[in-house]
Protein backbone atom coordinates (compact mmCIF):
# COMPACT_ATOMS: atom_id res chain seq x y z
CA UNK A 1 0.00 0.00 0.00
CA UNK A 2 1.38 3.39 -0.99
CA UNK A 3 0.56 6.81 0.34
CA UNK A 4 -3.10 7.76 0.10
CA UNK A 5 -3.75 9.82 -2.98
CA UNK A 6 -5.42 13.10 -1.84
CA UNK A 7 -7.58 13.20 -4.94
CA UNK A 8 -8.99 9.73 -4.36
CA UNK A 9 -9.68 10.40 -0.70
CA UNK A 10 -11.43 13.62 -1.66
CA UNK A 11 -13.60 11.75 -4.12
CA UNK A 12 -14.37 9.08 -1.56
CA UNK A 13 -15.31 11.76 0.95
CA UNK A 14 -17.70 13.45 -1.47
CA UNK A 15 -19.29 10.14 -2.35
CA UNK A 16 -19.71 9.28 1.33
CA UNK A 17 -21.21 12.70 2.11
CA UNK A 18 -23.64 12.31 -0.74
CA UNK A 19 -24.79 8.92 0.46
CA UNK A 20 -25.14 10.16 4.02
CA UNK A 21 -27.17 13.17 3.01
CA UNK A 22 -29.43 11.08 0.77
CA UNK A 23 -30.96 9.55 3.88
CA UNK A 24 -30.76 12.41 6.32
CA UNK A 25 -32.05 15.31 4.23
CA UNK A 26 -35.65 14.06 4.41
CA UNK A 27 -35.40 13.69 8.18
CA UNK A 28 -33.94 17.16 8.59
CA UNK A 29 -36.56 18.74 6.33
CA UNK A 30 -39.39 17.19 8.32
CA UNK A 31 -37.76 18.36 11.55
CA UNK A 32 -37.31 21.93 10.28
CA UNK A 33 -40.92 22.13 9.15
CA UNK A 34 -42.17 20.70 12.42
CA UNK A 35 -40.11 23.17 14.45
CA UNK A 36 -41.20 26.09 12.30
CA UNK A 37 -44.89 25.53 12.94
CA UNK A 38 -45.79 27.61 9.90
CA UNK A 39 -45.61 26.89 6.19
CA UNK A 40 -42.22 27.62 4.64
CA UNK A 41 -41.00 27.82 1.05
CA UNK A 42 -37.88 26.28 -0.44
CA UNK A 43 -35.56 29.24 -0.11
CA UNK A 44 -36.54 29.88 3.52
CA UNK A 45 -35.89 26.26 4.43
CA UNK A 46 -32.50 26.35 2.69
CA UNK A 47 -31.51 29.47 4.61
CA UNK A 48 -32.58 27.99 7.92
CA UNK A 49 -30.56 24.85 7.26
CA UNK A 50 -27.57 26.98 6.31
CA UNK A 51 -27.48 28.26 9.89
CA UNK A 52 -26.80 24.75 11.14
CA UNK A 53 -23.79 24.35 8.91
CA UNK A 54 -23.05 22.58 5.68
CA UNK A 55 -22.88 19.05 7.01
CA UNK A 56 -26.37 17.87 6.37
CA UNK A 57 -26.72 18.86 2.75
CA UNK A 58 -23.15 17.97 1.82
CA UNK A 59 -22.97 21.03 -0.34
CA UNK A 60 -25.70 22.16 -2.60
CA UNK A 61 -29.05 23.52 -1.55
CA UNK A 62 -30.62 22.74 -4.90
CA UNK A 63 -30.85 19.14 -3.69
CA UNK A 64 -33.59 20.28 -1.28
CA UNK A 65 -36.23 20.97 -3.84
CA UNK A 66 -36.59 17.51 -5.36
CA UNK A 67 -36.66 16.02 -1.84
CA UNK A 68 -39.41 18.45 -0.79
CA UNK A 69 -41.43 17.44 -3.81
CA UNK A 70 -40.98 13.75 -3.03
CA UNK A 71 -42.03 14.22 0.58
CA UNK A 72 -45.08 16.05 -0.73
CA UNK A 73 -45.87 13.23 -3.14
CA UNK A 74 -45.57 10.72 -0.29
CA UNK A 75 -48.15 12.67 1.74
CA UNK A 76 -45.72 13.69 4.49
CA UNK A 77 -45.93 17.34 3.52
CA UNK A 78 -48.79 19.51 2.36
CA UNK A 79 -48.14 22.33 -0.03
CA UNK A 80 -49.85 25.32 -1.53
CA UNK A 81 -48.79 28.08 -3.86
CA UNK A 82 -48.83 31.77 -3.04
CA UNK A 83 -47.92 34.59 -5.36
CA UNK A 84 -44.81 36.53 -4.49
CA UNK A 85 -43.56 39.93 -5.49
CA UNK A 86 -39.96 38.87 -5.95
CA UNK A 87 -40.34 36.01 -8.41
CA UNK A 88 -42.46 33.07 -9.44
CA UNK A 89 -45.25 32.08 -7.03
CA UNK A 90 -43.78 30.25 -4.05
CA UNK A 91 -44.72 26.78 -3.01
CA UNK A 92 -45.19 26.67 0.76
CA UNK A 93 -44.77 23.39 2.60
CA UNK A 94 -46.30 22.32 5.89
CA UNK A 95 -45.88 19.00 7.72
CA UNK A 96 -48.90 16.66 7.81
CA UNK A 97 -50.08 14.27 10.51
CA UNK A 98 -48.49 11.38 8.64
CA UNK A 99 -45.30 13.45 8.41
CA UNK A 100 -45.24 13.98 12.18
CA UNK A 101 -45.63 10.25 12.83
CA UNK A 102 -42.86 9.46 10.34
CA UNK A 103 -40.63 12.15 11.82
CA UNK A 104 -41.06 10.61 15.25
CA UNK A 105 -40.02 7.16 14.06
CA UNK A 106 -37.20 8.46 11.89
CA UNK A 107 -35.69 10.47 14.75
CA UNK A 108 -35.67 7.37 16.93
CA UNK A 109 -34.03 5.39 14.15
CA UNK A 110 -31.49 8.16 13.61
CA UNK A 111 -30.56 8.33 17.29
CA UNK A 112 -30.13 4.58 17.47
CA UNK A 113 -27.92 4.62 14.37
CA UNK A 114 -25.90 7.58 15.61
CA UNK A 115 -25.31 6.02 19.03
CA UNK A 116 -24.19 2.69 17.68
CA UNK A 117 -21.96 4.27 15.02
CA UNK A 118 -20.43 6.52 17.68
CA UNK A 119 -19.86 3.56 19.97
CA UNK A 120 -18.07 1.67 17.20
CA UNK A 121 -15.99 4.71 16.26
CA UNK A 122 -14.99 5.27 19.87
CA UNK A 123 -13.46 1.83 19.85
CA UNK A 124 -11.26 2.88 16.94
CA UNK A 125 -9.87 6.02 18.50
CA UNK A 126 -6.45 5.88 20.19
CA UNK B 1 -16.71 21.48 -19.96
CA UNK B 2 -16.15 24.83 -18.27
CA UNK B 3 -18.46 27.73 -18.86
CA UNK B 4 -18.25 31.28 -17.65
CA UNK B 5 -20.21 31.87 -14.47
CA UNK B 6 -23.45 33.64 -15.44
CA UNK B 7 -24.00 37.21 -14.26
CA UNK B 8 -27.77 37.51 -14.63
CA UNK B 9 -30.65 35.28 -13.64
CA UNK B 10 -31.82 34.65 -17.22
CA UNK B 11 -28.25 33.67 -18.10
CA UNK B 12 -28.10 31.29 -15.15
CA UNK B 13 -31.41 29.69 -16.14
CA UNK B 14 -30.21 29.49 -19.70
CA UNK B 15 -27.05 27.64 -18.66
CA UNK B 16 -29.10 25.32 -16.49
CA UNK B 17 -31.41 24.62 -19.40
CA UNK B 18 -28.45 23.82 -21.62
CA UNK B 19 -26.86 21.64 -18.95
CA UNK B 20 -30.09 19.66 -18.78
CA UNK B 21 -30.37 19.30 -22.56
CA UNK B 22 -31.72 15.90 -23.44
CA UNK B 23 -33.32 15.34 -20.03
CA UNK B 24 -37.04 14.85 -19.65
CA UNK B 25 -38.70 18.21 -20.53
CA UNK B 26 -40.91 17.97 -17.46
CA UNK B 27 -37.86 17.62 -15.22
CA UNK B 28 -36.25 20.60 -16.94
CA UNK B 29 -39.34 22.69 -16.28
CA UNK B 30 -39.31 21.79 -12.57
CA UNK B 31 -35.58 22.43 -12.22
CA UNK B 32 -35.87 25.85 -13.85
CA UNK B 33 -38.80 26.77 -11.65
CA UNK B 34 -36.99 25.82 -8.43
CA UNK B 35 -33.80 27.60 -9.46
CA UNK B 36 -35.70 30.74 -10.33
CA UNK B 37 -37.48 30.75 -6.98
CA UNK B 38 -34.16 30.44 -5.15
CA UNK B 39 -32.34 33.04 -7.25
CA UNK B 40 -35.13 35.63 -7.07
CA UNK B 41 -35.51 35.16 -3.31
CA UNK B 42 -31.75 35.47 -2.80
CA UNK B 43 -31.72 38.61 -4.90
CA UNK B 44 -34.63 40.09 -2.95
CA UNK B 45 -32.81 39.37 0.34
CA UNK B 46 -29.61 41.07 -0.81
CA UNK B 47 -30.76 44.28 -2.40
CA UNK B 48 -27.45 45.99 -1.67
CA UNK B 49 -25.51 43.54 -3.83
CA UNK B 50 -25.45 43.38 -7.60
CA UNK B 51 -27.09 40.55 -9.50
CA UNK B 52 -23.67 39.23 -10.56
CA UNK B 53 -22.41 39.11 -6.95
CA UNK B 54 -25.53 37.32 -5.79
CA UNK B 55 -25.23 34.74 -8.52
CA UNK B 56 -21.57 34.19 -7.72
CA UNK B 57 -22.44 33.41 -4.10
CA UNK B 58 -25.38 31.25 -5.17
CA UNK B 59 -23.03 29.08 -7.21
CA UNK B 60 -21.49 27.85 -3.96
CA UNK B 61 -24.69 27.55 -1.92
CA UNK B 62 -27.34 26.48 -4.44
CA UNK B 63 -24.87 25.12 -6.95
CA UNK B 64 -23.55 26.11 -10.34
CA UNK B 65 -25.86 25.31 -13.26
CA UNK B 66 -23.99 22.11 -14.12
CA UNK B 67 -24.00 20.84 -10.54
CA UNK B 68 -27.70 21.57 -10.22
CA UNK B 69 -28.34 19.70 -13.46
CA UNK B 70 -26.47 16.68 -12.08
CA UNK B 71 -28.42 16.77 -8.81
CA UNK B 72 -31.77 16.83 -10.63
CA UNK B 73 -30.80 14.05 -13.01
CA UNK B 74 -29.66 12.00 -10.05
CA UNK B 75 -32.79 12.54 -7.99
CA UNK B 76 -35.06 11.78 -10.91
CA UNK B 77 -33.56 8.30 -11.17
CA UNK B 78 -34.01 7.73 -7.44
CA UNK B 79 -37.58 9.02 -7.40
CA UNK B 80 -38.55 6.86 -10.31
CA UNK B 81 -37.31 3.76 -8.59
CA UNK B 82 -38.70 4.77 -5.19
CA UNK B 83 -42.17 6.13 -5.98
CA UNK B 84 -43.35 4.19 -8.98
CA UNK B 85 -44.89 0.80 -8.42
CA UNK B 86 -42.25 -1.83 -9.14
CA UNK B 87 -42.59 -3.14 -12.68
CA UNK B 88 -43.99 -6.66 -12.64
CA UNK B 89 -41.47 -9.37 -13.37
CA UNK B 90 -41.24 -9.79 -17.13
CA UNK B 91 -42.82 -13.09 -18.05
CA UNK B 92 -41.10 -15.26 -20.55
CA UNK B 93 -43.84 -17.39 -22.04
CA UNK B 94 -46.36 -15.78 -24.40
CA UNK B 95 -49.12 -17.15 -22.18
CA UNK B 96 -47.59 -15.57 -19.08
CA UNK B 97 -47.17 -12.31 -20.93
CA UNK B 98 -50.80 -12.32 -22.00
CA UNK B 99 -52.24 -12.98 -18.54
CA UNK B 100 -49.50 -11.06 -16.71
CA UNK B 101 -51.24 -7.84 -17.66
CA UNK B 102 -53.67 -8.45 -14.80
CA UNK B 103 -50.84 -7.72 -12.35
CA UNK B 104 -49.94 -4.43 -13.96
CA UNK B 105 -51.59 -1.48 -12.15
CA UNK B 106 -50.87 0.65 -15.23
CA UNK B 107 -53.44 -1.33 -17.22
CA UNK B 108 -56.27 -0.66 -14.76
CA UNK B 109 -55.29 2.99 -14.38
CA UNK B 110 -55.30 3.39 -18.17
CA UNK B 111 -58.70 1.72 -18.38
CA UNK B 112 -60.00 4.14 -15.78
CA UNK B 113 -58.46 7.05 -17.64
CA UNK B 114 -60.34 5.94 -20.78
CA UNK B 115 -63.62 6.08 -18.88
CA UNK B 116 -62.77 9.39 -17.22
CA UNK B 117 -61.68 11.00 -20.48
CA UNK B 118 -65.28 11.32 -21.61
CA UNK B 119 -66.00 13.70 -18.73
CA UNK B 120 -62.74 15.64 -18.96
CA UNK B 121 -62.98 15.70 -22.76
CA UNK B 122 -66.42 17.28 -22.69
CA UNK B 123 -65.27 19.80 -20.09
CA UNK B 124 -62.12 20.85 -21.95
CA UNK B 125 -63.95 21.10 -25.26
CA UNK B 126 -66.74 23.19 -23.76
CA UNK B 127 -64.22 25.42 -22.02
CA UNK B 128 -62.31 26.10 -25.24
CA UNK B 129 -65.43 26.68 -27.30
CA UNK B 130 -66.94 28.91 -24.63
CA UNK B 131 -63.70 30.85 -24.19
CA UNK B 132 -63.08 31.44 -27.88
CA UNK B 133 -66.67 32.29 -28.73
CA UNK B 134 -67.03 34.65 -25.79
CA UNK B 135 -63.80 36.45 -26.62
CA UNK B 136 -64.69 36.57 -30.32
CA UNK B 137 -68.19 37.78 -29.59
CA UNK B 138 -67.04 40.48 -27.20
CA UNK B 139 -64.13 41.52 -29.40
CA UNK B 140 -66.44 44.19 -30.82
CA UNK B 141 -66.43 45.69 -27.34
CA UNK B 142 -63.36 46.48 -25.29
CA UNK B 143 -63.75 43.53 -22.93
CA UNK B 144 -63.04 40.94 -25.67
CA UNK B 145 -59.28 41.28 -25.35
CA UNK B 146 -59.07 40.87 -21.54
CA UNK B 147 -61.43 37.91 -21.85
CA UNK B 148 -59.14 36.31 -24.41
CA UNK B 149 -56.11 36.85 -22.18
CA UNK B 150 -57.91 35.38 -19.18
CA UNK B 151 -59.03 32.46 -21.29
CA UNK B 152 -55.48 31.70 -22.49
CA UNK B 153 -54.24 31.94 -18.91
CA UNK B 154 -56.87 29.43 -17.80
CA UNK B 155 -55.80 27.12 -20.63
CA UNK B 156 -52.30 27.00 -19.14
CA UNK B 157 -53.62 26.12 -15.70
CA UNK B 158 -55.87 23.41 -17.16
CA UNK B 159 -52.87 22.09 -19.05
CA UNK B 160 -51.03 21.57 -15.75
CA UNK B 161 -54.07 19.85 -14.31
CA UNK B 162 -54.39 17.48 -17.25
CA UNK B 163 -50.65 16.89 -16.94
CA UNK B 164 -51.14 15.69 -13.35
CA UNK B 165 -53.97 13.36 -14.39
CA UNK B 166 -51.91 11.94 -17.23
CA UNK B 167 -48.89 11.42 -15.02
CA UNK B 168 -50.80 9.70 -12.25
CA UNK B 169 -52.88 7.47 -14.50
CA UNK B 170 -50.73 6.88 -17.55
CA UNK B 171 -47.30 7.15 -15.95
CA UNK B 172 -45.91 9.72 -18.34
CA UNK B 173 -43.71 12.24 -16.50
CA UNK B 174 -45.32 15.70 -16.83
CA UNK B 175 -44.35 19.10 -15.43
CA UNK B 176 -45.39 19.91 -11.89
CA UNK B 177 -44.69 23.59 -12.05
CA UNK B 178 -45.87 26.21 -14.48
CA UNK B 179 -43.28 27.45 -16.92
CA UNK B 180 -42.09 30.96 -16.36
CA UNK B 181 -41.03 33.19 -19.13
CA UNK B 182 -38.57 35.96 -18.67
CA UNK B 183 -39.59 37.69 -15.47
CA UNK B 184 -38.53 41.27 -15.78
CA UNK B 185 -40.41 41.92 -18.99
CA UNK B 186 -43.35 44.30 -18.88
CA UNK B 187 -46.82 42.83 -18.58
CA UNK B 188 -47.70 43.54 -22.19
CA UNK B 189 -44.61 41.71 -23.41
CA UNK B 190 -45.47 38.72 -21.29
CA UNK B 191 -48.98 38.64 -22.67
CA UNK B 192 -47.46 38.77 -26.12
CA UNK B 193 -45.22 35.83 -25.19
CA UNK B 194 -48.30 33.88 -24.20
CA UNK B 195 -49.78 34.45 -27.65
CA UNK B 196 -46.54 33.55 -29.40
CA UNK B 197 -45.88 30.46 -27.27
CA UNK B 198 -46.68 27.46 -29.47
CA UNK B 199 -47.51 25.49 -26.33
CA UNK B 200 -50.58 27.65 -25.68
CA UNK B 201 -52.00 26.77 -29.07
CA UNK B 202 -51.01 23.11 -28.99
CA UNK B 203 -52.82 22.87 -25.65
CA UNK B 204 -55.95 24.33 -27.27
CA UNK B 205 -55.65 21.72 -30.04
CA UNK B 206 -55.21 19.00 -27.42
CA UNK B 207 -58.32 20.12 -25.54
CA UNK B 208 -60.38 20.18 -28.73
CA UNK B 209 -59.13 16.73 -29.64
CA UNK B 210 -60.04 15.43 -26.19
CA UNK B 211 -63.77 15.43 -26.98
CA UNK B 212 -63.65 12.95 -29.90
CA UNK B 213 -60.85 11.01 -28.20
CA UNK B 214 -62.76 10.91 -24.93
CA UNK B 215 -65.89 9.62 -26.66
CA UNK B 216 -63.83 7.03 -28.52
CA UNK B 217 -61.93 5.88 -25.40
CA UNK B 218 -65.09 5.72 -23.32
CA UNK B 219 -66.96 3.75 -25.97
CA UNK B 220 -64.13 1.29 -26.51
CA UNK B 221 -63.53 0.72 -22.80
CA UNK B 222 -67.19 0.53 -21.87
CA UNK B 223 -68.31 -1.79 -24.64
CA UNK B 224 -65.37 -4.16 -24.31
CA UNK B 225 -65.76 -4.45 -20.55
CA UNK B 226 -69.53 -4.93 -20.75
CA UNK B 227 -69.30 -7.51 -23.55
CA UNK B 228 -66.58 -9.52 -21.80
CA UNK B 229 -68.32 -9.43 -18.43
CA UNK B 230 -71.61 -10.59 -19.91
CA UNK B 231 -69.81 -13.41 -21.70
CA UNK B 232 -68.12 -14.42 -18.45
CA UNK B 233 -71.48 -14.43 -16.67
CA UNK B 234 -73.29 -16.29 -19.46
CA UNK B 235 -73.59 -19.64 -17.59
CA UNK B 236 -75.78 -17.88 -15.01
CA UNK B 237 -78.52 -18.26 -17.64
CA UNK B 238 -78.90 -21.86 -16.50
CA UNK B 239 -79.92 -20.85 -13.00
CA UNK B 240 -83.59 -21.50 -12.41
CA UNK B 241 -85.67 -18.35 -12.54
CA UNK B 242 -83.10 -16.37 -14.52
CA UNK B 243 -84.26 -15.10 -17.86
CA UNK B 244 -81.13 -14.34 -19.75
CA UNK B 245 -81.50 -14.07 -23.48
CA UNK B 246 -78.40 -15.09 -25.35
CA UNK B 247 -78.78 -15.43 -29.07
CA UNK B 248 -75.86 -16.23 -31.29
CA UNK B 249 -76.43 -16.71 -35.02
CA UNK B 250 -80.08 -17.40 -34.43
CA UNK B 251 -79.48 -20.02 -31.74
CA UNK B 252 -80.90 -19.50 -28.28
CA UNK B 253 -77.77 -20.66 -26.48
CA UNK B 254 -79.08 -21.54 -22.99
CA UNK B 255 -81.99 -23.41 -24.54
CA UNK B 256 -80.54 -25.17 -27.54
CA UNK B 257 -76.80 -25.40 -26.92
CA UNK B 258 -76.04 -25.12 -23.19
CA UNK B 259 -72.65 -26.79 -23.72
CA UNK B 260 -71.56 -23.57 -25.43
CA UNK B 261 -71.90 -21.56 -22.22
CA UNK B 262 -68.53 -22.54 -20.63
CA UNK B 263 -66.84 -21.73 -23.92
CA UNK B 264 -68.43 -18.30 -23.84
CA UNK B 265 -67.03 -17.79 -20.34
CA UNK B 266 -63.57 -18.66 -21.58
CA UNK B 267 -64.01 -16.25 -24.48
CA UNK B 268 -65.15 -13.57 -22.02
CA UNK B 269 -62.08 -14.01 -19.83
CA UNK B 270 -59.79 -13.84 -22.86
CA UNK B 271 -61.55 -10.70 -24.07
CA UNK B 272 -61.19 -9.12 -20.62
CA UNK B 273 -57.43 -9.67 -20.66
CA UNK B 274 -57.21 -8.44 -24.23
CA UNK B 275 -59.09 -5.31 -23.12
CA UNK B 276 -56.50 -4.67 -20.40
CA UNK B 277 -53.75 -5.01 -23.00
CA UNK B 278 -55.55 -2.60 -25.30
CA UNK B 279 -56.10 -0.11 -22.46
CA UNK B 280 -52.43 -0.21 -21.53
CA UNK B 281 -51.43 0.34 -25.15
CA UNK B 282 -53.85 3.22 -25.64
CA UNK B 283 -52.70 4.71 -22.34
CA UNK B 284 -49.10 4.65 -23.48
CA UNK B 285 -49.96 6.27 -26.82
CA UNK B 286 -52.14 8.90 -25.20
CA UNK B 287 -49.36 9.71 -22.72
CA UNK B 288 -47.00 10.41 -25.61
CA UNK B 289 -49.66 12.45 -27.37
CA UNK B 290 -50.30 14.55 -24.25
CA UNK B 291 -46.61 15.04 -23.66
CA UNK B 292 -46.05 16.28 -27.20
CA UNK B 293 -48.88 18.77 -27.11
CA UNK B 294 -48.80 19.93 -23.48
CA UNK B 295 -45.07 20.13 -22.84
CA UNK B 296 -43.15 22.29 -25.17
CA UNK B 297 -40.05 20.30 -25.85
CA UNK B 298 -38.69 22.52 -28.60
CA UNK B 299 -37.65 25.06 -26.00
CA UNK B 300 -35.31 22.70 -24.23
CA UNK B 301 -33.57 21.13 -27.15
Amino acid sequence: MGDPDPETTGQQLRKFQKELSAGTVSLVLLAVLQAAGEPMYGYQIAKRLERFGDGVLAGKQSALYPVLRNLGAAGLLDSHVEPSTSGPPRRYYRITGAGLAVLHEWSAAWRATRDSVDAVLRGLEP
Amino acid sequence: MTTVLPTTIPEYLDQLRRALAGADPALVQDALYDAEEYLRSELAENLDRSEAEVIASVASSYGAPEEVADIYRDTEVKVQTALRPPPPRPRKSPLGRFFGVAADPRAYAALFYMLLSLATGIFYFTWVVLGTSLSAGFSLLVIGIPLLILFLGSIRMLSLLEGRIVEVMLGERMPRRPLYGVRDRPLLERIKDMFLDPRTWSTVVYFLAMLPLGILYFTIAMSLVVVSLSLVLAPLALLPGVHFNLWIFGIDVPDQAPWLLPLLTVAGVLLLFATLHLARGIGRLHGLFAKNLLVKSAQYS
